[in-house]
């Protein structure tokens, strides 16, 4: 099939005029006929056309900015190099809209992590709005239209709670710039939310994998109608939002724990719950997910989706690919423009049209348009003033603003300053300050 | 003041909020505040037609969480603009302030008071400037990794840059492509100086008075009036008495002294108000809050203001300002800026080489 595939693509570009031309056109219409015979490949362009893709997780943004300084004047998106991911693969891989995450690395929790999200923010921004085959978008209205519109339309996702320095004006400010979905951590526990990884050992807690302000931060991304995803989160923190929170929630980028016995992915008991949340589990492809091994092939994944469609339905199922964010993929699933070749398997496995059509899109595009509805329900309900105590958030580089002291003489605004407790000093710059 | 807009450049009120009330607005009632300069009534009484509330976090946050605590400013903007609907309404250009002075609302638009707060970064510039901010003081009281302060005109800090540095004036570059003010107010006089000469557009000083009048290092230098003058910029003045008579003390007359001592170096045409209400401990008698500036207003006619005149500094001149930002804006087709030196360090690569495996 892989085999296939690439002819197939090398006749889709083998459009030159010349001498190989209709030796080209000869070998393809052989291909094509075999294909149809085997198992109907036209079928999965034909079906992936009316439904093209909407992925729940996708890196470049990181890449960009470890290759290539978020310079996007040095990088020609249509082609790129050394990634997965690029605007010609994403249309060869029916890919019509991806959640792109602006993830920053754990480190720079408790440092410049709000600063260094601004600037990955920044980086799909730019990147969404100088290429015209982009668009930007931030509703489910905007989303339909953009498939109308022939474009590629982008989502933008937080990936870890440590993003938003436990602040809710932050989280309202990012919601302001686009954002649509966060996951509440990475593999580093925030103040008010659990991660399930060990890797980081930052407020380790017992008992208390959400707390009350995590709690109200569920609260406010329904109140905002931004997405909360729970890949990267502990089972307990994923129990308590799936209990707590009035809207459908996703795992953007997790697979089933049953098939692939790692910490990232899903069990059964969190699926079962995530059934009556009418959430989505948006499988990752990443090998050690899929196989728990350094190596898997697409049928590996598709054992995913048979498992988590028996337990709890079709409809409860996407795809989150985690190109760029993770290093080994299956065979035949190497790129985004391999997502065809996981569909031929599933049709292959007598997936219905209807299935398939609310894996690639329609399960996610009635999950976002009921976070919408919540939020509108919520409409009248106040942007929450919550905050953090101080001795939660625990963090060096947090000031505490006193209030002036209106006796103190100064020049403007200065008054306040005079009277600051100020932390003691700490560098809270993940890179040196006074770079130029 | 019925037929153009007072604008002021520059209100503290979002400082006020944040250190009394820690920016619970749901505590607050704008209505019947009772400590502060500005509340409704006398916005009302005062006929304040559009305001550049000051999204402000003190320099102690520089290289700490600046950048978020300049984001719950931002947000606290927002929030008292919806709180209050019928009073506000949020603006972000030119023709957003006189749609609203049709509305007879007060146009409200954000102001970030201190480079710190972008932790000299163009991505969080452009990301406010999205959010709606549309000026940048480029200092407060404290350098920058890459602008001088006032301050070091005193003497009583050092200059670490002799103005801007080459990344200051990317910042400069990036500010004129995306359309945002540029505001000189707590600058050094070489930065006033360096940003003039380097600026596409004009600039604003949302809130400084006359040197020659009082000299205060905050105040802007005679020749500097005349530079801003031929780049058709705007200095809007300041009511803070160490500002005005350099002293604890002062007047509505002494005030009204700074904008008769611009018009004659400079001209009428680069005069507005830049009150800096909420953000000082002394305003002059006479103009002891928002509701008393039509009292200034009245003063400079009695002085021999013409109508014209009087109607430029209300706001004519800070619409014609932000006009030629935004045309400058329109104009610039260039990619935004991106500094062109790395940032890899090694606790960065190590970082990710240990979190490849975690990025999952």
């Amino acid at each position: 099939m892989r085999v296939l595939r690439s002819d197939m693509s090398s006749w889709k570009r083998g459009k030159r005029a010349s001498h190989s031309f209709w030796k080209q056109s000869i070998e393809a219409l052989v291909v094509f006929s075999l294909c149809v015979k085997i198992s109907g490949c036209s079928d999965v362009d034909e079906l992936m056309s009316t439904y093209p893709l909407i992925d729940g997780h996708n890196d470049l943004a990181l890449q960009l900015r470890i290759r290539h300084n978020n310079c996007l004047s040095q990088v020609d998106l249509h082609n790129l190099s050394k990634v997965s991911t690029d605007i010609s693969r994403f249309k060869a891989g029916h890919v019509q809209t991806q959640m792109f995450a602006v993830y920053v690395l754990c480190g720079a929790q408790q440092k410049d992590a709000v600063r260094l999200t601004l600037e990955q923010i920044d980086v799909v921004r730019r990147m969404c709005t100088e290429y015209q085959e982009f668009e930007l978008v931030t509703s489910v209205q905007e989303l339909k239209d953009s498939k109308d519109n022939g474009k590629i339309a982008c989502l933008i996702s937080i990936e870890g709670g440590h993003s938003i320095d436990s602040s809710l004006p932050a989280l309202r400010m990012f919601y302001q710039l686009g954002v649509r979905s966060m996951g509440l951590t990475h593999s580093c526990n925030t103040p008010w939310a659990e991660s399930s990884s060990n890797f980081y050992p930052v407020y380790k807690r017992e008992n208390n994998s959400l707390t009350s302000f995590g709690k109200v931060v569920v609260e406010e991304m329904n109140r905002l109608g931004m997405i909360v995803d729970l890949s990267h989160t502990s089972w307990n923190t994923s129990s308590a939002v799936l209990s707590h929170s009035k809207a459908p929630v996703i795992f953007s980028h997790s697979s089933s724990y049953s098939i692939c016995n790692h910490s990232r992915n899903v069990p059964d008991n969190l699926l079962l719950e995530l059934k009556k949340n009418q959430g989505l589990i948006m499988v990752n492809l990443h090998n050690t997910f899929v196989s728990c091994r350094d190596e898997a092939n697409i049928s590996h994944v598709a054992d995913h989706f048979d498992y988590i469609r028996k337990l709890i339905g079709a409809e409860s199922i996407g795809i989150g690919g985690d190109y760029e964010g993770a290093t080994s993929f299956p065979h035949g699933l190497e790129d985004v423009s391999k997502y065809p070749a996981l569909i031929q398997e599933l049709l292959r496995r007598n997936w219905t049209e209807n299935e398939l059509a609310g894996v690639l899109r329609n399960n996610f595009l009635r999950v976002f348009e009921q976070v919408e509805r919540v939020r509108d329900q919520l409409s009248s309900k106040l942007p929450s003033e919550v905050q953090i105590p101080f001795e939660e958030a625990h963090n060096p580089c947090r000031l505490i603003l006193k209030r002036p002291d209106p006796r103190s003489p100064s020049s403007d605004q200065s008054s306040g300053a005079e009277e600051i407790a100020v932390e003691p000093h700490q560098s809270c710059a993940v890179l040196p300050s006074g770079r130029e | 003041m019925s037929e153009t807009p007072l604008i002021d450049g520059h209100n503290d009120l979002p400082w006020q909020l944040l250190s009394q009330f820690n920016n619970q607005l749901n505590k607050v009632d704008l209505n019947t505040l009772a400590n502060t300069h500005t509340n409704i009534p006398k916005i009302k009484d005062g006929r304040l037609g559009a305001q550049f509330w000051a999204a402000y976090v003190p320099c102690d946050t520089q290289y700490k969480d600046a950048v978020r605590q300049t984001l719950e400013q931002i947000d606290v903007i927002h929030r008292m603009c919806q709180k209050y609907p019928e009073i506000f309404m949020f603006a972000t250009s030119s023709q957003d302030i006189l749609d609203a002075f049709k509305m007879n609302k007060t146009a409200s638009l954000i102001g970030v008071e201190g480079g710190h707060s972008l932790d000299s970064s163009l991505g969080t510039l452009r990301t406010m400037y999205q959010l709606g901010v549309r000026y940048l003081t480029l200092t407060h009281s404290c350098n920058t990794p890459w602008v001088d302060n006032w301050l070091v005109d005193t003497g009583s800090e050092p200059s670490e840059h002799k103005g801007l540095s080459s990344f200051g004036k990317q910042v400069i570059a990036e500010m004129n492509r995306l359309g945002m003010l540029i505001d000189l107010a707590h600058v050094s006089e070489e930065v006033m100086n360096q940003v003039l000469t380097l600026s596409k557009a004009p600039v604003i000083f949302s809130h400084s008075s006359a040197y020659t009048i009082c000299p205060h290092k905050r105040n802007v230098p005679d020749d500097v009036l005349r530079r801003v003058n031929e780049t058709k910029g705007i200095v809007m003045v300041n009511f803070y008495n160490d500002y005005v008579t350099c002293s604890n003390t002062a007047s509505l007359s002494d005030v009204a002294d700074h904008f008769d001592h611009i018009k004659k170096v400079a001209g009428a045409d680069i005069i507005g108000f830049g009150g800096d209400y909420d953000g000082v401990p002394r305003v002059p008698e006479g103009l002891e809050d928002v509701s008393k500036v039509p009292n200034l207003v009245a003063e400079l006619l009695k002085r021999g203001w013409t109508d014209e005149e009087v109607k430029a500094a209300l706001g004519n001149n800070l619409l014609r300002v932000m006009s030629e930002v935004e045309k400058v804006r329109n104009k610039c087709t260039e990619q935004p800026k991106v500094p062109v030196k790395t940032f890899f360090h090694s606790i960065h690569l190590n970082q990710h080489d240990s979190d490849t495996s975690l990025l999952i």
